[in-house]
Formats: structure tokens, sequence, C-alpha cells
């Protein structure tokens, strides 16, 4: 490709997408100065920036992200290891499937984050609760995607398999699982990004644990500044947790 | 799943082979299915023979059994009249003697090539170093020698068609069962992949049965050509192609070459019809329904 | 298994759709789920009424639905759903359709919004509040922001997928912008829009529900956060069991209405 029309397809929209963010960031500053907006309801983008550094040493934002990250961490674990296992029982027992498929893929669109109250009945406000919310919301879709991956393994490869006359272990362990394998990481993939939003929600929601709560807390006390810079904070984590679980993703798949 | 044979052995086992007893011996399969449209028989009463180290191709119309066939033999079938029997002994299931070659993509795109090659060998277990110094050779055998660490998506079809009859050959099985296996791939590329097959088949004695629809690919790799009947499956007539061997690609233009062409493509033509026909007539019954 | 369908294929028709083996097991599944549950109830293993009676949650139920003022706070929900999506769902397919419609602003916009997508809305609810205050405006503020990533981005990629010749046809029928959105974008693409519109609806419905629970008087949210705190459980079963029928039929609808076997992608 030439050197303009290089230019114009990947320099000029990255300029046109970052510039107007700057631009909006600058503009909204200007106007919160000028007074037209009111600074009490939004603050100045330059006060939100100097926010950023006193809520990192007041606040121990680091424990806090380290223990929503435990948090999820937990709560990704039970969700690969119920979610996959739950996958491959369906897809073993295709009359347990037929009669429960439609019940989880109902279940994964349904707002299972409501159940949250009940939790803090159950387990009081804790840690325990918001790790099973990430498990309840994470469950569901990886479920569906192990089993969706298991089912679309490609018929020819099942006939190699048949045709070699492998054990149904051995048809398990070195044919369909490899196979589905790329879809299950999808299903993990959003397994975890629904266990992340429900965690960081509930942890603002009852006022507990990692970095959903500073943003509770920060907003109980007034602080303008400091709750809007916790917002961007825990807006850029959860985007570079997606961004890496992408990569980690196009990693393990040099066979595509 | 036999060992690997050395080549005074494999000279014996030719010579043997001249007069042998046949390795496989189909026995008036029947194969019916059920359809909506009522039951269609596939396969009607359809017999005959391989003997070790031939090359037999079964060729015919679309639609005339020929991929029904090919699964029952490999054992993936069953259901059908009739008895599929490999060196004497009765097929249930799909038999460690026979080796089958898939029309579709049938690598593990999960695996590099020698891990594909390896396949059987692992599941016979052996060690890693045992398993990837007898793949290599196998690889090398298809030519693809080179390529041990690539996985299958960065190869072509043809390679990648190379890596399964690999991989199959790996189990050193006593007869090659193959369906189309170039179907997929341009006309060029299937020759120079029969020139392979060839090759291979000559080095190792191979007992081969190719399924396949095309007339040049059938008469240049065998001994012997089966031609059946459209729907219901019949044998139409067998057909003994007496070219000298070893045989290249070259043997395309030779004019023997052309009058088995021509005279099995004789035999083709009037099935085809017939099916060309058929379909004329579903289309035209269910147009009306 | 076959000779059940024999057996099956004698017996009176809707007795046969009894008699099916799926059936049998999703009713088997129902019972020992709610035995199990009963069981737990009147052993009192859990602490006291964490599981309910089964009779009490029905109980619970029937005092609900045959409540009126039930009915307002329902009412409520809805309205803050239904503006909900009118606000984020406009604003989602407009720009869904300018992102669609144009390469580079595709390429300078849409990473935006495909990574802030799947941050948790209810964060800023807080900033919702300061906006648009402690009432309704700022549920339907939280749904809105909600339900705009999905639809947009649904939005635009059904764009996308469009047959390029229909829009040749368009253009060379010389129709105006309005006339191709509204006579070839949106009908071509109705699968992914209401794709969208389905996932949409359901972030909506969460977004105002948990801004519901956090700060309200009014709405279903509000309900099932004062059944907690007033610790009555079978109430607050009772309200689950609500919204959750409510959502998943919702939901069922919409799929239905578009065809949802040919929407299988998400």
């Amino acid at each position: 490709m030439s050197a303009p029309s290089v230019a114009r397809s990947r320099v000029l929209p990255a300029v046109l997408g970052w510039g107007t963010l700057a631009f909006s960031i600058v503009a909204i500053e200007g106007l919160i100065r000028a007074g037209l907006i009111n600074r009490f309801i939004v603050p100045m983008p330059s006060e939100i920036l100097l926010a950023f550094p006193r809520i990192v040493s007041e606040e121990s934002v680091l424990s806090r992200f380290m223990l929503t990250i435990a948090e999820a961490f937990s709560a990704s674990f039970l969700v690969a290891i119920f979610g996959i296992a739950g996958g491959v029982l369906l897809h073993r027992f295709n009359l347990l499937r037929q009669a429960t498929e439609t019940w989880v893929a109902a279940l994964a669109a349904a707002p299972l984050v409501l159940i949250y109250p009940l939790y803090l009945v159950i387990f009081g406000r804790s840690a325990t609760t918001i790790v099973m919310m990430g498990f309840t919301a994470g469950l569901a879709p990886t479920v569906l995607k192990t089993l969706e991956g298991l089912s679309a393994t490609r018929r020819v490869l099942v006939d190699v398999g048949r045709s070699f006359n492998l054990t149904p272990a051995q048809q398990f362990w070195k044919i369909l699982f490899p196979s589905a394998l790329p879809t299950i990481f999808v299903g993990l993939r959003l397994g975890l990004i629904f266990a992340l939003i429900n965690i960081v929600g509930v942890e603002f929601l009852i006022n507990f644990g990692g970095l959903g709560q500073l943003i509770n807390e920060l907003a109980e006390r007034y602080d303008l500044a400091g709750t809007y810079a916790a917002i961007c904070f825990v807006v850029l984590v959860s985007v570079c947790v997606f961004v890496l679980m992408e990569r980690l993703e196009r990693w393990l798949r040099p066979v595509d | 799943m036999a060992a690997m044979s050395t080549p005074s052995q494999r000279l014996a086992a030719s010579a043997e082979a001249a007069s042998a007893r046949p390795i496989l011996v189909v026995d008036d399969i029947v194969k019916r299915f059920e359809t909506p449209d009522g039951v269609l028989t596939a396969v009607d009463h359809v017999s005959f023979t391989v003997k070790p180290g031939e090359f037999v191709s079964l060729i015919g119309p679309s639609g005339c059994g020929k991929s029904t066939l090919f699964n029952v033999i490999g054992g993936l079938l069953d259901g059908y009249q009739g008895s599929v029997s490999v060196a004497g002994e009765r097929l249930a299931g799909p038999h460690a003697a026979i080796g089958m070659i898939f029309q579709e993509e049938s690598t593990f795109p999960w695996r590099t090539v020698i891990d594909n090659v390896a396949f059987p060998l692992e599941l016979a277990g052996l060690s890693k170093a045992e398993r990837y110094a007898r793949a290599r050779h196998f690889v090398e055998l298809v030519g693809l020698d080179g390529f041990e660490r690539r996985y299958p998506s960065q190869l072509s079809g043809g390679m990648r068609q190379r890596v399964s009859m690999a991989r199959t050959l790996a189990a050193s099985p006593k007869i090659l069962l193959m369906d189309e296996p170039f179907a997929a791939l341009d006309e060029q590329t299937r020759l120079l992949l029969g020139d392979k097959v060839l090759q291979i088949q000559q080095e190792l004695k191979q007992t081969t049965l190719l399924i396949t629809h095309n007339i040049t690919e059938a008469v240049q790799l065998s001994d012997r050509v089966l031609v059946m009947t459209y729907r219901p499956g019949r044998l139409k007539r067998e057909v003994a192609i007496e070219l000298p061997r070893p045989r290249t690609s070259e043997i395309v233009s030779s004019e023997a070459f052309g009058r088995y062409v021509a005279q099995i493509w004789g035999d083709l033509r009037e099935e085809a019809s017939r099916g060309l026909r058929d379909d004329e007539k579903h289309k035209r019954a269910s147009d009306h329904a | 298994m076959a000779e059940a369908g024999r057996l099956t294929a004698t017996a009176a028709p809707p007795l046969r759709a009894l008699l099916r083996p799926v059936t049998l097991l999703r009713i088997a599944i129902i019972v020992a789920v709610l035995g199990t549950w009963e069981l737990v109830a009147a052993s009192g293993l859990l602490y006291r009424d964490v599981v309910p009676s089964l009779s009490a949650i029905a109980a619970a139920l029937g005092k609900t639905l045959s409540d009126p003022s039930f009915y307002l706070h329902l009412g409520t929900t809805f309205y803050e759903i239904g503006l909900a999506l009118l606000f984020g769902g406009a604003s989602g397919l407009a720009v869904g359709l300018a992102l669609g419609a144009s390469k580079l602003l595709a390429r300078a916009y849409e990473a935006f919004l495909y990574y802030l997508g799947p941050t948790p809305k209810i964060i800023f609810f807080p900033v919702m509040i300061m906006w648009f205050g402690v009432g309704a405006g700022s549920k339907v503020a939280m749904g809105a922001i909600s339900c705009f990533f999905p639809i947009a981005l649904n939005v635009a990629a059904g764009m996308r997928e469009i047959d390029p010749v229909l829009i040749r046809v368009g253009m060379s029928f010389r129709a105006n912008p309005w006339q191709m959105v509204s006579k070839i974008y949106l009908p071509a693409m109705r699968h992914p829009v209401i794709n969208g519109l389905r996932i949409g609806l359901g972030v909506a419905l969460i977004g105002t529900l948990l801004a519901e629970t956090k700060l309200s008087n009014r709405g279903v949210g509000f309900l099932v956060i004062q059944a907690y705190s007033l610790f009555n459980m079978p109430q607050m079963y009772a309200l689950l069991i609500v919204l959750f029928v409510i959502a998943i039929g919702l939901n069922a609808l919409i799929g239905r209405l578009g065809g949802i076997d040919e929407i299988k992608r998400r």
C-alpha cells in the first residue's frame, strides 16, 4: 500500500478518534471554567486528573484492585471448572441436553445479578457474596459455549477417531476436547467478563470489596472529582482486562 | 497394528500376492436407508474381492452408493446385509487392518504435521522419540519433509491431504481405503498427488481400494476398476487395467489409457444420465407437491 | 428409546407428549429440585427462612400479584425501562447507522464502543444521580447507557453485513438518505437489529433494576431491596420469581418475533 493510503486508513481514524476524545475533554474544561456547565455536577477534567494520585495514595487503590482481581480469579476458577464440566456433561448425555439446554440458555439471558440481595442474606456482606455472584453470572455462557464447541466438532474428525477404534475416553480427550478448545476459550472469556462486570457492580451495590466499593464510598462522601477519577480508573482496568483476554485467546489459538 | 516390515519381507509378500487369497472380501452387501420418501436402496448386492498388493478403484456416478460402501467397508456403518471380511476375519466395527482416508479435510488443526502423522503411533503407546522417528519416515514418504512443525492451517489443501495420508499410512494398515481424497483439489495437483500415491503404493506394495468418480484417476492408479451403476448401486463391470508398471502421470497421454477411459466413460455416461433423469423426476414431483 | 417411541405412538396425542423421555426428564428434574428445596426448608438446616417452604413462597407470590400497589411499582419499572430503551435505542441506532455507513467513523470510534461495552455501567450511577436527580431520571439514564452499547454495535455490524448489491440498487434509484435508511438499510438489517434490541432490553432491564435497588422508593427493584431489609424472604423470592418470568418471557418474545433460530450469534 502506498504511504498516503496507509496514512488515510490507519493514522487518520486514530487521530480522529483520540482527537475527538482530547477535544471533548478540553471543551468540557473550557465550558466548566466559563460557568456554562455546573462545576458541582461535572468536575473539571483537570481536577479529576489531580484526584488520581490522591485516591491512589489515600485510598489504597492497589490493595483494592488486588481484592477485586482476587475475587474475579476465584469466580473465574469456579466458572471454569463447573462451566466446562457442565458443558461436557450436557454433551455426553444427550437426553439431559435436550431437557435442559433451553433452560440454560434462558438463564444466560436472565438478569441473574438481581439475586444479589438473596446472596446478601445467605452469605452476608462479604467477599463470598461477591464471588458467588460472579460465579453465578459467568456459569451459563461458559456451559453453553463448551457445549457448542463440543457439538461443532467436524463429523469427519469424529470419523477419523472411529476409524482408529478409539475408546470413548480417547475420543473425548484426543479429538472432541482439542477441537472444542477455541470455542471453550471464547466461553471462558465471556464467563470472565460477565463475572467481572457483576463483581464490580455488586461491590458497588453492597458497599464492600475493592474497586466497586471505592466508587461508592467516594460518592457517599460527595468527593466529586474523586468519584469521577475512580470511575475512570475502573473503566481503564476493565478495558485492560478485556484487551488482555483477547490477546491471550489469540495467542492460545495458533491454529486458526 | 502391523509392525513395519523390511524390504525383503515385503518382496516375499508381493510374490505371495500374485497367487494369494484375497485379503478383502466384500460379500453380497445390501444397504438400505429409510428416508421421508420411502426406503432407499443405496447398495444392491455388491460383491468383489481385493488381492494383497492390488490397487482397485471403485468408480460410479454421484449417488451410486460408493460412499455408503466406503463407510460399510470402513466399519463406520452397520445395519447391512452381507459381510465384509479382512484376511478371513469378519468385520465388526472399524478393522485394525483397514486405514481410512476421508474425502473432507481431516487433519487435526490443533496438532502439528508430525503430531498428526504420529497419532496412530501415539495410540499404540510408542514413546515420543520412537513415534517421531517413525512418523518422520512417512512425512518424507509423502514429500512433506521440512514441514514437520507446521500447523495444517499453514499448508495448502493438497499438502493437508498428504498429511492425512501419511497419518493413515503410519498405522501400517494392510488395506488402504480412500474416499475421493483428491476431490477438493484442482486437476494438476490431483495428477501430481496421483503420482505420489502410485509411488507410495509401489514402494509399500500397499493394498488399496480407492472410491472415486474421476475416471482419469481410476485408470491412472489402478490394477482393476470396478464400475458401479446408479442407485441402487450394483457392480456393472470390472475392467482390468493392463498398463505397465511403474506408472507416472505421463501415462495419461498414452493411447491405451485413452481407450480405457473411453470404455469406462461409456458405462458411466449411461448411468449418469439415468441419474440426471431421476433427479429431474424428483424435482418435478416436489414442485407439484 | 425406540421401544418407547413405538409405545407412545399408540397413546393419545397429549399423553404422547407427556410420555416423551425429554418431558419426563424435565418433570423429574423439577420435582427433584422442588423436593430438595422443601426438605431443606423443613429441616431448618440453614438459618431460618433463608430457604422458606414452597407454600410460604406461593402465599407471598399470591399476595404480591393480588396487591394493587405492586402493579404501581411494576408500572414504574416498565416505564423506566421503556424510556431507557427509547433513548438508548434511538441513539444506539443512530450511532450504529453512522458507524456502519462510514469506514472512517467506524475505524475511529467503534473500538471505543467495543471496549467500553463490557464495563459495569452501574458504577456510573452516582454520576447519573448528580445529573438527573434521585427520581426516575437517573434510573432511565442507567438503563439507557446500558443498552446504548450493544444496540450501537449490533446495528453497525448488521449494516456491514448487508448485501452490497442492495445498496447499489438504492443508489441507482437515487434514494435520499432517509429513504435509504428506512427502505433499504433497516429492512435488510432487521435480524441484527432485533438481536441487538433483545440484548439491549436485557441489559436495560438489569441497569434499571439495579439502580432501583440502590436508590429508589419505587419500582420492583426497590421492592426487592425492601423485602431484604425487612428480612421478608418469601416476599423476596416471590418478587424474584416474577422478575425472572418477565425477563425470560420478554427475551423469548422478542426472539420469537425476530426468528431466533436464524439469530444464533450473540
